[in-house]
């Protein structure tokens, strides 16, 4: 016979797993409550933000260069995101790694982002961060800690996305 | 519980592509969450610019493979500040854009990892590893590459071990160090919640240089 933590932990697991699946597209939650690391780094309007400054707010975190494919598609999904939420406690902080301002430029002409974009040039920030692959997104809660993690591109805008950063809000 | 397979597959094109995969492991007793899925090699060529692509599927695993040309190789780092030898190098030196997704088809929710440093690729009878970021960039002087310069390869090149949950993927460049124009089989292989797989992908074909194009 099954033992009953077993059971339990399966029911506990399958919770979990549909609460972060949201229309096909998953968030892994990570679990543990891992505090995020802190950084502060300009923007390309030359304004420094710091993560700490943002404690009580929900801050999506994206990891991204210019000539990476799925980070290019996801970012429009991001800025509708963005629109939705910004009155909502949500920051979005999307940290570029290892590119300049005028690069940026340019390609902010092509995929309009109204979020601030960080500049890493030398990926000092990144390498802070349990990152292996570009785009990589984390979901900050109030607290400061890692709520959720998504390896690759994702289309934010999914109202159930929506719905979970905002249950980290409320 | 132990459970071992093989099996030998044909593709939807024609082509035959073997598929030769094992399991090892011990099955979550109980946890009937899992449906077996079909695996499977599909071919692909982009009408635009000919490139041909392999995309592998078998339980929750996708590994898709798509020729990229030296020229476009070159591109790519005649931007950044590497020595034109370590240019051509690179260029020459088979690349495929690689996407590794965890499709998450079956419903289980297991992890899918892979560690490139297994995986072996076999042509005109021998057999080596695919050429990995890590020893590429130990061996550059920085003449060779700048600091700038090898962060692109640090993170346009595939992470040698990555897991992957439901819905995470990543898209990087994989190096198989053999000349352009080659044939070769790939022998992958991954764990799915901890359970070994592998499987050989035949036929795969190196991008001809610019000279070799028609």
């Amino acid at each position: 016979m099954m033992p009953r933590f077993f059971i339990r932990t399966i029911i506990l697991s399958c919770s979990l797993l549909a609460a972060a699946v949201q229309g096909g597209q998953q968030l892994t939650p990570v679990p543990g409550k891992m505090p995020a690391p802190d950084f502060a780094l300009e923007d390309t309007e030359g304004k420094l933000h710091r993560l700490s400054d943002y404690r009580g707010k929900t801050v999506i975190i994206n990891f991204w260069t210019t000539w990476c494919p799925p980070c290019r598609e996801e970012i429009p999904s991001m800025n509708r995101a963005w629109q939705i939420l910004r009155n909502e406690d949500v920051v979005v902080l999307a940290i570029n790694m290892g590119e300049d301002e005028d690069t940026i430029f340019v390609f902010t002409a092509d995929y309009p982002a109204d979020f601030p974009l960080l500049l890493d040039r030398g990926g000092e920030v990144i390498a802070q961060w349990p990152v292996k692959g570009l785009p990589t997104t984390y979901v900050i809660a109030p607290d400061g800690t890692i709520a959720y993690r998504a390896i690759g591109g994702r289309e934010w805008d999914d109202p159930g996305f929506l719905e979970l950063i905002r249950g980290l809000v409320h | 519980m132990y459970s071992r397979w093989s099996r030998r597959f044909a593709g939807n094109s024609g082509n035959n592509m073997v598929l030769f995969s094992r399991q090892y492991g011990v099955l979550l007793a109980g946890l009937s969450l899992a449906v077996p899925a079909g695996a499977g090699v599909r071919h692909t060529v982009n009408d635009s610019n000919g490139l041909r692509g392999w995309d592998f599927t078998d339980g929750d695993i996708q590994i898709e493979l798509i020729q990229r040309l030296p020229d476009q190789t070159r591109a790519l780092f005649m931007n950044h500040a590497f020595s034109r030898e370590v240019i051509e190098q690179l260029a020459l030196s088979c690349m495929f854009q690689t996407i590794i997704r965890n499709t998450g088809r079956s419903g289980s929710g297991q992890p899918v990892a892979v560690d490139l440093s297994q995986w072996r690729l076999h042509h005109d009878g021998k057999t080596g590893p695919v050429l990995l970021k890590e020893p590429l960039l130990a061996s550059w002087s920085d003449a060779d590459a700048s600091t700038d310069a090898k962060l692109v390869v640090r993170w346009g090149m595939f992470p040698t071990e990555q897991e992957f949950q439901p819905s995470d993927y990543n898209w990087g460049l994989t190096a198989y160090g053999i000349p352009p124009g080659t044939e070769f089989n790939l022998e992958v292989s991954w764990t799915e919640g901890g359970t070994a797989h592998a499987a050989t992908i035949e036929g795969i074909v190196c991008a001809p240089d610019v000279d070799k194009l028609k």
